[in-house]
């Protein structure tokens, strides 16, 4: 294990200003939700390891500031992104319709390698709210059109769904990641030829 | 599934849920599970199945599933790095063994207040030699064998009587072989014993660093002065042996090139002395030797040599060292031995023989000295200019080297020619320094002379700042303050006492003249105050049209997440698809696909819109376009038919007509703008239809509106009334939220509420318009037409008629700043709901007085404190308006923060070159991101609120006292208290954001505003000393 890579994934939180950027990363990362955050001004990120497939990768989150006039200084930080999150708050129809923009400023600024492939995410937030506007059908529609986009309803403040996304969020990043240099340094040895048998011994002799 | 790759990763994974278990602190809870259910899943006699072991293995679990793992990261983790707050107490920890910075620009290096103890700790202790280049835990293992370095010789309890320590202490003696030649270290027990159980590891490293750490905070923290006791010696750098020997103990004295002799090492009796020296001997081969050699062979043993000691030679140890050993432990004498360095030797030998075969020239005394300073100190082309030439020359004492045969005159010539290249390099060397010092100079003046002001302002009895007493006494009968000189220099350097902030700010703000009479002052208040009020109720009145607007766009959507979600109707073709369209048209630029409605809207296009629309448009902004029209007309009916009521009338809709125009195209142009409000409008539209005429409420709201402004109520009556009754139904819900909402300037009215329209009827409404066919739709539009007005009038009624685009605008800023009132500094008491309106209402009237830059975020965070000071809204707005006159350059709107971050590189680059390589060789300017927010908001969410106060009153004096660049300052001053954490941990770009983010709100404010305040003077001294 120690042998492999290490992994470091950067990932872009976008979205209009009260969204729940910084509330999703800091539930992702810290588990916790605050209501005492302050509007981003500049930039932060937090880090933090999850395991993908096996694997042991450090995603580096970035928050960034809603409003879009603060974008200007995002150059510095898109670059090098591994995935993009797009955020809106499904009680606030504006935040869903400024994600086309979002997406598209920001492929402009980090101009990736390969833009239509390029991994994004869709996260729906405040879904514990009960003043939704936005419906999860239109959402997914959009998501669709879109290249299908993964798209995730989540609730930072109740932590509905947030692992789930981010997990979403750091195999797509990792898959961005040349299928070469990801399995390389696999051994020889890894035979792919699965049998029920194995699984049933697996199954039973636990690894502990 | 199961496969080949999972039972490999079984292999090589097996342990790693155990870790993964443990960092989540869940592992004690699996295992109990595992033991209470052994029957399940292990066999009979394992040991997770034993009654008895079994659970106390589980129980002995709970203690490390308690403690946080997160910090102790495997090797295999670099990417998450420890946390802001570790490194700097890591820093603090190894601080006593720093290096310090670079010396190459002597004059400009500051004091810095992290590393104070270790500059003082280096000069307590003129013994220590090399300081430990490394961290305290590198020092630590150094001591140990390792890959770099062989353990000669080790002993503890070896006594040394450090300078300014009465007593010898005791400590661990050890003599290591390294790549670079032989160290010898004493470690003082204390700080041993501290490490004595955690060697090499680096978990169990963190508790004791805690408690060490803990101590360390101050100057004079105890730990720092043991690690400022350490010896740590290179043998080369010893020329002498000194040993003195006595009934009490062996002694062992270093004498180093420079003369100076190392604090005297006292050996335990039996032998230890003579067994150090036997090693460092060995350890000096091959390159060097003992001179006289300790032992000479003499027949069977070796023996001390003769030499310089003055008593019998000492019997052999190697082989009959037990029995002759007392005779050695009783002798009494002092032995003096040279460490010669065969290796400089050779070297020199060399050289000369080469110098001979070139020159020949008349011969001069041959002084050995120069030969080994130039090959131990300047023969390294680093060598900085600063260190005086004759130092290397008569500072040391002639170290007499081995003997070197005899040698010609020629070789005085050949030596003369070295003394007369050196003399020629070094007086080169010194000129080429100072020129660049000039030249640097030069640049220092070039660059930095705009940041301060020329004149240095003295400091005297400016400690205690601007105290209520001074205050008074400054202050004439009158109320006037007239030396505004000794007020900014006074609030400068000391600040101001906390009672009189809020008369004084005024003043540093600029809002209130010196020399004002406090009647003066008090007229000026009163005509803030009233201009506050009439702002506020120009904006509260398109506030009521936004919520009004608000509130149907978002029944709309409700209805159409419900019909979306099911209760379909049979008529929901029709509207399923619109929804899509909306969808496709609102957010993306793509025309919609698939729609009823275009040919439609294409007929209903009024002519002089057609130029204008270059592109296919989507149904909403062919809607909207329509609708801006027919709003064109509106405004021109209005503007007749109220002509005469108001002079601002005129001007009003004159320029709203001109606004409109523009307007069309800034729709089809801006996509942001029309994203913003196409449904809602559109809906609006719609609703009016519904809603049918109007209801006379109107007097309700304005009322509400215009409470405190007698001359508009006025207006109100002389209006007419047919426009009246049409603009009720914008009103009608907007009164209720103004007299809910609690603002201030409504909070006394007599407003009726009336009945809010519950959001289901809105629904209801919803549905049906939105169910019906496009026949009904267009005589509803022509219908809508006439009511349109009635969105625009509201305002009229209020002396001026507000376009839709500034409605837009507005909307926009309010709910963005809406947003951030709620979220700032909700964490400070001060902040209630009460408190948190009058900040939004102060970020309203700014915004409306400036709709052309808007609400950016960080106003709020830069309003706040002025809030918390005032207490009031007028003064506080007024202050804030002073404020933003610099601040608002800093947004992204200006070119104020490219400019400082353009200086911050020049100054760092002048003052600290060190950590303007370290940032450069990360890249380029991007770097100083990590200041944003500290200019951005005046170092405000960097300190805590009295911080905060401190800072800017400092940031506002300066600008009249020592620089208009007081922010730039501050920040370096942030930046070098933690330089050397941020070198030692060579941070790059993300590193420093990182740090500075966690470290916000803990920084020692007092020790960097007072850092900001030298800085500046060292740039004034450097600039004065032309």
């Amino acid at each position: 294990m120690s042998s492999r890579k290490k992994v470091l994934l950067k990932v872009i939180i976008l979205g209009d200003s009260g969204v729940g950027k910084t509330s999703l990363m800091n539930q992702f990362v810290n588990k916790k939700f605050s209501n005492q955050y302050k509007a981003t001004i500049g930039a932060d990120f937090l880090t933090k390891e999850v395991i993908v497939d096996d694997r042991i990768v450090t995603m580096q989150i970035w928050d960034t500031a809603g409003q879009e006039r603060f974008q200007s200084l995002g150059v510095a930080f898109y670059r090098g992104a591994d995935c993009c999150v797009l955020v809106f708050d499904v009680t606030a129809p504006n935040t869903f319709k400024s994600l086309e923009s979002w997406r598209d400023e920001f492929l402009i600024q980090a101009s990736p390698r390969d833009p239509d492939n390029f991994p994004f995410v869709i996260l729906g937030n405040k879904v514990d709210l009960d003043n939704r506007a936005v419906s999860a059908k239109r959402a997914q529609q959009w998501c669709q059109s879109k290249n299908d986009i993964p798209y995730f309803e989540t609730s930072a403040k109740e932590a509905v769904n947030v692992e789930l996304a981010f997990q979403t969020i750091a195999r797509n990043a990792l898959a961005q990641e040349t299928e070469a240099e990801l399995y390389n340094e696999f051994p020889d040895q890894i035979k792919l030829n699965a049998n029920d048998n194995g699984r049933n011994r697996d199954g039973d002799n636990c690894a502990c | 599934m199961f496969s080949g790759q999972s039972r490999w990763f079984k292999d090589k994974c097996v342990y790693l849920w155990i870790r993964i278990a443990l960092f989540e602190r869940q592992l004690s809870k699996i295992i109990e599970h595992l033991v209470n259910n052994a029957n399940r899943y292990y066999e009979r006699d394992a040991l997770v199945a034993d009654p008895d072991y079994g659970s106390i293995l589980s129980s002995l679990l709970v203690g490390p599933c308690a403690l946080e793992y997160s910090k102790a990261k495997p090797p295999a983790c670099f990417w998450t790095d420890p946390p802001a707050d570790e490194l700097v107490q890591r820093h603090r920890m190894s601080a006593g063994t720093t290096t310090p910075p670079s010396v190459r620009r002597p004059i400009l290096n500051f004091k810095r207040s992290l590393n104070a103890s270790s500059d003082d700790g280096s000069s307590n202790n003129p013994g220590t030699g090399k300081a430990a280049g490394s961290s305290a835990k590198d020092y630590v293992e150094s001591l140990h064998q390792n890959s770099t370095a062989t353990l000669l010789y080790g002993k503890n309890n070896v006594r040394v009587q450090p300078k300014d320590i009465e007593e010898p202490m005791p400590g661990y003696l050890s003599l290591h072989q390294t790549a670079a030649g032989l160290v010898i270290k004493w470690t003082p027990n204390q700080l041993m014993n501290g490490y004595a159980e955690s060697e090499g590891i680096d978990k169990s490293m963190a508790p004791t660093c805690t408690v060490y750490r803990r101590r360390c905070a101050g100057p004079l923290c105890i730990d720092c002065v043991y690690w400022a006791m350490s010896l740590q010696v290179c043998v080369w750098e010893v020329v002498y042996v000194h040993v003195h020997r006595s009934q009490a103990s062996d002694a062992l004295i270093l004498v180093g090139q420079d003369g100076v002799q190392r604090p005297p090492i006292h050996f335990p009796k039996g032998g230890h002395l003579l067994s150090f020296l036997s090693n460092l001997e060995t350890g000096l081969l091959p390159h060097g030797q003992l001179d006289p050699p300790l032992w000479s062979q003499r027949g069977t043993g070796k023996v001390f040599g003769r030499g310089k000691v003055r008593r019998r030679p000492l019997p052999s140890l190697c082989e009959s060292g037990e029995t002759e050993e007392p005779e050695w432990e009783e002798t009494a004498g002092d032995y003096v031995f040279r460490i010669v360095n065969n290796a400089i030797a050779d070297r020199e030998a060399m050289r000369h023989s080469l110098l001979e075969r070139a020159v020949q020239s008349p011969p001069r005394t041959p002084r050995r000295p120069l030969a080994s300073t130039s090959t131990t100190s300047s023969d390294s082309s680093t060598m900085s200019v600063d260190c005086p030439p004759s130092a290397g020359i008569n500072g040391v004492p002639p170290p007499p080297l081995t003997p070197i045969p005899h040698q010609p005159i020629e070789q005085a010539a050949s030596i003369e020619l070295v003394c007369s290249t050196m003399r020629r390099q070094i007086i080169s060397r010194a000129f080429y320094g100072w020129l660049a010092y000039c030249r640097h100079l030069s640049t220092v003046r070039t660059h930095l002379s705009g940041l301060v002001h020329p004149n240095i302002i003295p400091r005297e009895n400016a400690d205690g700042g601007l105290t209520d007493e001074r205050w008074l006494a400054m202050t004439d009968e009158k109320g006037a303050i007239h030396d505004k000189d000794e007020v900014y220099r006074l609030v400068y350097y000391g600040g101001v006492q906390h009672d009189i902030r809020r008369h004084v700010w005024p003043y540093l703000l600029g809002y209130y003249e010196f020399g004002s009479t406090a009647e003066e002052r008090a007229e000026q208040d009163t005509a803030c105050r009233r201009q506050y009020e009439t702002t506020m109720s120009e904006w509260l009145c398109v506030e009521a049209i936004v919520r009004q607007r608000d509130r149907e766009a978002t029944a709309a959507s409700i209805a159409r997440l419900s019909e979306a979600s099911g209760k379909l109707k049979p008529t929901d073709n029709n509207d399923t698809s619109e929804v899509f369209e909306d969808d496709c048209s609102v957010i993306s630029d793509n025309p919609p696909i698939v729609s009823p409605e275009p040919s439609e809207t294409d007929q209903k296009r009024p002519g002089p819109d057609k130029p204008v629309l270059s592109r296919a448009p989507s149904i909403d902004e062919v809607d909207n376009i329509e609708l801006d029209s027919e709003r064109d007309k509106e405004t021109k009916q209005n503007g007749e038919t109220d002509n005469g009521d108001s002079r601002d009338l005129d001007v009003d809709s004159l320029k709203d007509l001109e606004d409109e125009d523009v307007h069309l195209k800034s729709v089809v142009e801006n996509p942001d703008m029309r994203r913003e409000s196409i449904a809602e409008i559109k809906r609006l539209a719609e609703e009016i239809v519904q809603k049918g005429e109007g209801r006379a409420l109107l007097c309700s709201v304005d009322s509400a509106q215009l409470n405190g402004s007698e001359f508009r109520s006025s207006i109100d009556e002389s209006q007419p009334s047919p426009h009246q009754q049409h603009t009720s139904v914008i009103i009608t819900n907007p009164s209720v939220d103004l007299a809910a909402g609690g603002s201030p300037v409504s909070g006394g009215t007599t407003a009726q509420v009336s009945p809010a329209r519950s959001p289901l009827g809105v629904v209801r409404e919803e549905s049906q318009s939105a169910g019906a066919s496009f026949d009904t739709l267009e005589p509803a539009d022509r219908n809508a037409t006439d009511n349109r007005s009635n969105c625009v009038s509201p305002a009229s009624s209020n002396g001026g008629v507000y376009s839709n685009e500034l409605v837009e605008s507005f909307a926009l800023n309010l709910h963005r700043i809406e947003k951030d009132v709620q979220r700032c500094d909700r964490n400070y008491p001060f902040f209630t709901d009460e408190n948190l309106d009058k900040l939004r209402n102060i970020m309203c009237t700014y915004v409306w007085e400036h709709l052309d830059t808007g609400y950016m975020q960080g106003m709020c965070d830069l309003a706040a404190p002025l809030l918390v000071m005032m207490r009031e809204e007028a003064s506080a707005h007024a202050l804030f308006n002073s404020l933003m006159r610099r601040a608002t350059d800093n947004f992204p709107s200006g070119q104020a923060m490219d400019a400082h971050f353009a200086d911050m590189r020049s100054l760092i680059q002048i003052l600290d070159c060190e950590l303007y390589e370290l940032m450069h060789a990360h890249g380029d300017y991007t770097h100083f991101y990590f200041c944003y927010r500290w200019f951005l908001l005046d170092f405000k969410r960097e300190l805590l609120y009295q911080d905060v106060f401190a800072a800017w009153e400092l940031i506002w004096a300066a600008r009249h006292v020592a620089s208009e660049h007081m922010v730039l300052f501050i920040a370096l001053a942030l930046l070098e208290t933690y330089r050397d954490v941020i070198l030692a941990n060579t941070m790059d770009f993300t590193d420093i954001i990182k740090f500075f983010n966690e470290m916000a709100e803990r920084h020692d404010a007092s020790a960097v505003l007072s850092l900001a305040r030298d800085l500046v003077l060292q740039v004034q001294t450097l600039i004065e000393n032309k």
